[in-house]
């Protein structure tokens, strides 16, 4: 089979193709800079507006109340970044054990069965229900609906119901990529199933779902409508989960629309204390993924 | 350390008289009680006899397995052949109980170990796979362990007192001719191994917990050949305290280790018996046409 | 191929049938092996007809063309060799190629056995004193002879086990002939040259009861190959003075 004569038309590059090839080229750099400018804005906003803010005091004061005052009398955002730490870590203890479990339920159990398939539909479809719905249900059903007051365990209910969908779905890509020969192997030792789940598949799928899990706690860190229904908002740091509390997401809400200058910058310095601690949360879960699959 | 322990020879391989053969009991056990069996663990005697009985293996309506009678002995090697789908790796998971695992799945007849049947439902599966360990095709040493935690794994997982696991891991290492090339590196993890060290690996992980019968599911097809036949050495010397199955899609290697040869199509038995006969003059012409390659 | 690529058409594999070429290659060497035996017939039928009229020179070709049977020994064999080397062939496949290594070495020792009577026949110079009775019975034993190698070839080739146990049956016949002609030589007189002769004329009988005995050899691969059991033919070989 000669490359000569006949053959060679067929490997040419023809001046056409060198066209399409560039034009199409042109056509997706050009989409990808499009998607990046929001971003860039954003980031650029965030810093240029929120940095300002920034100080020891910001993040060591409580925000006063005062709005009608100079800047050094508003106060800071303390409450409002702990109180985002103990609502969100309650909301993970919730739902990261109940979500992991229905995903180990699904996988390891359930698999085709039609149950498993109802439970996976409905999954599905909680995790496209707006945000707002889980504080609103939070809110009919342990607020107005037995008479008592908003609380922050209440709020942590709510984001554990948005978490929830989220977790269940990432541990459970997790879990179904652990290669079924290392499931077999551990049977085939002669070890019980349940055994074989926490010993071998649990550790094996640990890194995928640390990242899994982090991600969802980002995410819900970063919500205010359920907590607007929920937990509402104090200007005090606060430890009792079941008093009002402070978190951030609220806070930038409620400081965005004021009229005084210093109030509207502090949110944008919360804005970015947000931006930034989901961030770190992010970088975090790829260092622990990067760390297991070294290790 | 007695000083057998030391005769290694330079493949790695244990010497000869360090596997002693387990003391040669009577092939039926004492008269037992009905067939009531042993509610948990099983005292079957070493070197036991697997014999199947009218086994039949579904999945779902299909009938995949078609009711074999066969009996593999201790001391032997046993190879089951025959082409792809005929059934034999269903069979052979039928054995261990390995075959319920898959969602729809079941199986009928009898499995005997000795006298004990693996199906009768006073049995508890998770001691029947103790008894009978399984290796696989694709070698697959746990990820997140290391080598010696891969060994102990199967005694850690069981809900068997470990005992003395790092004598138990180092006879289970020297059971399967790797010791002398990972006793330096026990506590690295298993899956950095070349494949035939892993594959050798899992070996020694099934017989850490000292089972009675290996099952062998093509354990060499994943590997270059001379990591194949360091394998097959092993199981040459492997074979004088444990019964071994061995299913294989290659023939020479069915010629090379095992003492009989049993043919399946179709889900059934077709023919076995001594591989030499097997492989000169077999009974059957669909065995023959099989052997000689005519089709499969 | 290269037409074939070029014209778009696949190249057919067809596998319908496993191993064709391996099949072929078989095929072909037994092809080879019985062919020998051909040979063989040939040169039976030239040395008797060189001895019935002493035809020196005649015999002096069929020495030379032992060449032939020497040359396709040498290449069964080999092809032998290459057949388990390369394709590990295995039960009935594997008896066959045992056989045709046997039945090759019968086919050579058979070529041997003309040459050495061909090899008589000058030594009993140009006008031996012939006793018609004794050349007859030679004759006889010559004829029976090719009729087994004819036989045997054709046992192997439709893989007849009763045609070659036939051969055993034949074979009494052969070695009937040659305590007749011991018995003859004993009484052939005093003449030295008649003695001479006698004493070739043994050695010839000899020579043509041995392509016997190796064609029932060959028919005893025959029934190797079809049972995988191997076991002599006869009891009565007989030997001389029995």
């Amino acid at each position: 089979m000669s490359a000569t004569g006949h053959g060679i038309e067929r490997f040419a590059l023809t001046p056409a193709r060198r066209r399409k090839d560039r034009l199409a080229r042109a056509c997706i750099l050009t989409a990808t800079v499009v998607a990046l400018i929001p971003l860039a804005l954003i980031v650029y906003y965030l810093l240029s507006k929120g940095l300002g803010s920034w100080s020891w005091s910001f993040f060591t004061t409580d925000p006063t109340g005062n709005t009608f005052f100079a800047k050094e009398s508003i106060g800071g955002i303390k409450s409002a970044i702990l109180g985002t730490i103990e609502i969100v870590a309650l909301a993970a203890a919730l739902a990261v054990p109940i979500g992991v479990g229905v995903a180990v339920w699904l996988v390891e159990y359930g698999r085709s069965s039609r149950f498993a398939h109802t439970v996976r539909f409905f999954v599905d479809v909680l995790t496209g229900v707006p945000s707002i719905m889980f504080g609103l249900f939070v809110y009919i059903v342990l607020i107005a609906g037995t008479g008592s007051s908003y609380a922050a365990y209440k709020g942590s209910f709510a984001l554990a119901l948005l978490m929830l969908p989220v977790v269940t779905r990432s541990a459970e890509v997790v879990l179904l990529l652990v290669p079924g020969a290392l499931r077999e192997s551990a049977l085939a030792l002669g070890a019980p199933r349940w055994r074989t789940i926490a010993r071998i598949v649990l550790p094996t799928a640990l890194p995928g779902l640390v990242t899994g899990i982090l991600l969802a706690i980002a995410r819900a860190a970063g919500e205010t409508a359920p907590l607007l229904f929920t937990a509402a908002a104090t200007f005090r740091t606060s430890f009792s989960l079941s008093g009002f509390m402070n978190s951030l997401p609220v806070q930038i809400y409620n400081d965005v629309t004021s009229p005084t200058t210093a109030v509207v910058n502090r949110a944008w310095g919360a804005a970015l204390t947000l931006v930034s601690m989901i961030l770190l949360l992010n970088l975090f879960a790829r260092l622990v993924a990067r760390r297991s699959r070294l290790g | 350390m007695s000083p057998a322990e030391s005769r290694i020879d330079p493949a790695g391989l244990p010497a000869p008289d360090m596997l002693e053969p387990k003391p040669a009991n009577a092939s039926q056990s004492a008269p037992h009680d009905g067939d009531a069996g042993e509610p948990t663990g099983l005292l079957a005697p070493a070197g036991l006899t697997v014999t199947l009985q009218r086994l039949k293996a579904f999945y779902g309506e299909v009938e995949q397995v078609k009711g074999i009678d066969l009996q593999f002995r201790s001391g032997e090697v046993t190879a089951i052949i025959g082409p792809s789908g005929c059934g034999k790796s269903t069979m052979v998971r039928c054995i261990n109980r390995m075959h319920e695992e898959v969602p729809g799945a079941r199986a009928e007849g009898r499995v005997l170990l000795d006298d004990l049947d693996v199906y009768d439902p006073s049995i508890d599966v998770v001691a029947v796979r103790r008894a009978i360990g399984m290796v696989f095709q694709k070698p697959n040493p746990f990820p997140t362990m290391s080598v010696f935690d891969n060994v102990a794994a199967g005694l850690r997982l069981s809900t068997r007192k470990a005992g003395d696991l790092q004598h138990r891991v180092e006879s289970a290492l020297r059971g399967a001719g790797l010791w002398e090339e990972v006793k330096d590196r026990l506590s690295e993890p298993g899956a950095g191994l070349s494949g035939g060290q892993q594959q050798r690996l899992c070996i020694a992980r099934s017989l850490a917990v000292e089972p009675e019968a290996i099952l062998m599911d093509e354990p060499c097809s994943a590997l270059d050949p001379i990591a194949t036949l360091k394998i097959e050495e092993l199981i040459d010397q492997l074979k004088r305290r444990v019964t071994i199955v061995i299913v294989t899609h290659n023939m020479q290697q069915a010629a090379r280790v095992a003492d009989r040869t049993a043919f399946m199509l179709d889900g059934e038995l077709i023919e076995v018996g001594p591989t030499e006969k097997i492989f000169t003059n077999p009974e059957d012409s669909r065995t023959e046409e099989y052997v000689t390659g005519k089709f499969g | 191929m290269g037409t074939e690529a070029n014209t778009g058409q696949p190249v057919q594999l067809t596998a319908a049938q496993g191993r064709q070429h391996f099949q072929q290659q078989l095929q072909e060497l037994e092809e080879r092996a019985l062919g020998g035996l051909d040979v063989v017939v040939e040169q039976l039928d030239r040395t008797l007809e060189a001895l019935t009229h002493q035809d020196v020179e005649l015999a002096q070709m069929v020495i030379a063309d032992d060449d032939r049977v020497d040359g396709r020994y040498l290449e069964v064999h080999q092809g032998i060799l290459s057949l388990l080397a390369t394709q590990a062939p295995v039960a009935g496949d594997l008896r066959l190629v045992a056989a045709l290594l046997h039945v090759i070495v019968h086919v050579e020792r058979m070529g041997d056995q003309c040459v050495n009577i061909a090899k008589l026949i000058p030594l009993s110079g140009y006008q031996p004193p012939v006793r018609p009775e004794v050349l007859e019975t030679i004759l006889k034993m010559g004829a029976h002879a090719r009729s087994e190698v004819v036989q045997c070839k054709a046992a192997f080739s439709g893989r007849d086990i009763g045609l070659a146990e036939d051969l055993a049956r034949q074979d009494r016949d052969i070695n009937r002939l040659n305590r007749e002609i011991f018995n003859s030589a004993l009484e052939i007189g005093d003449d030295p040259d008649t003695r001479e002769w006698a004493m070739h004329m043994i050695l010839v009988a000899r020579a043509l009861e041995r392509i016997g005995d190796n064609a029932v050899d060959v028919g005893e691969q025959v029934a190797f190959v079809v049972t995988g059991l191997f076991r002599e033919f006869s009891e009565q070989s007989g030997s001389i003075g029995t």
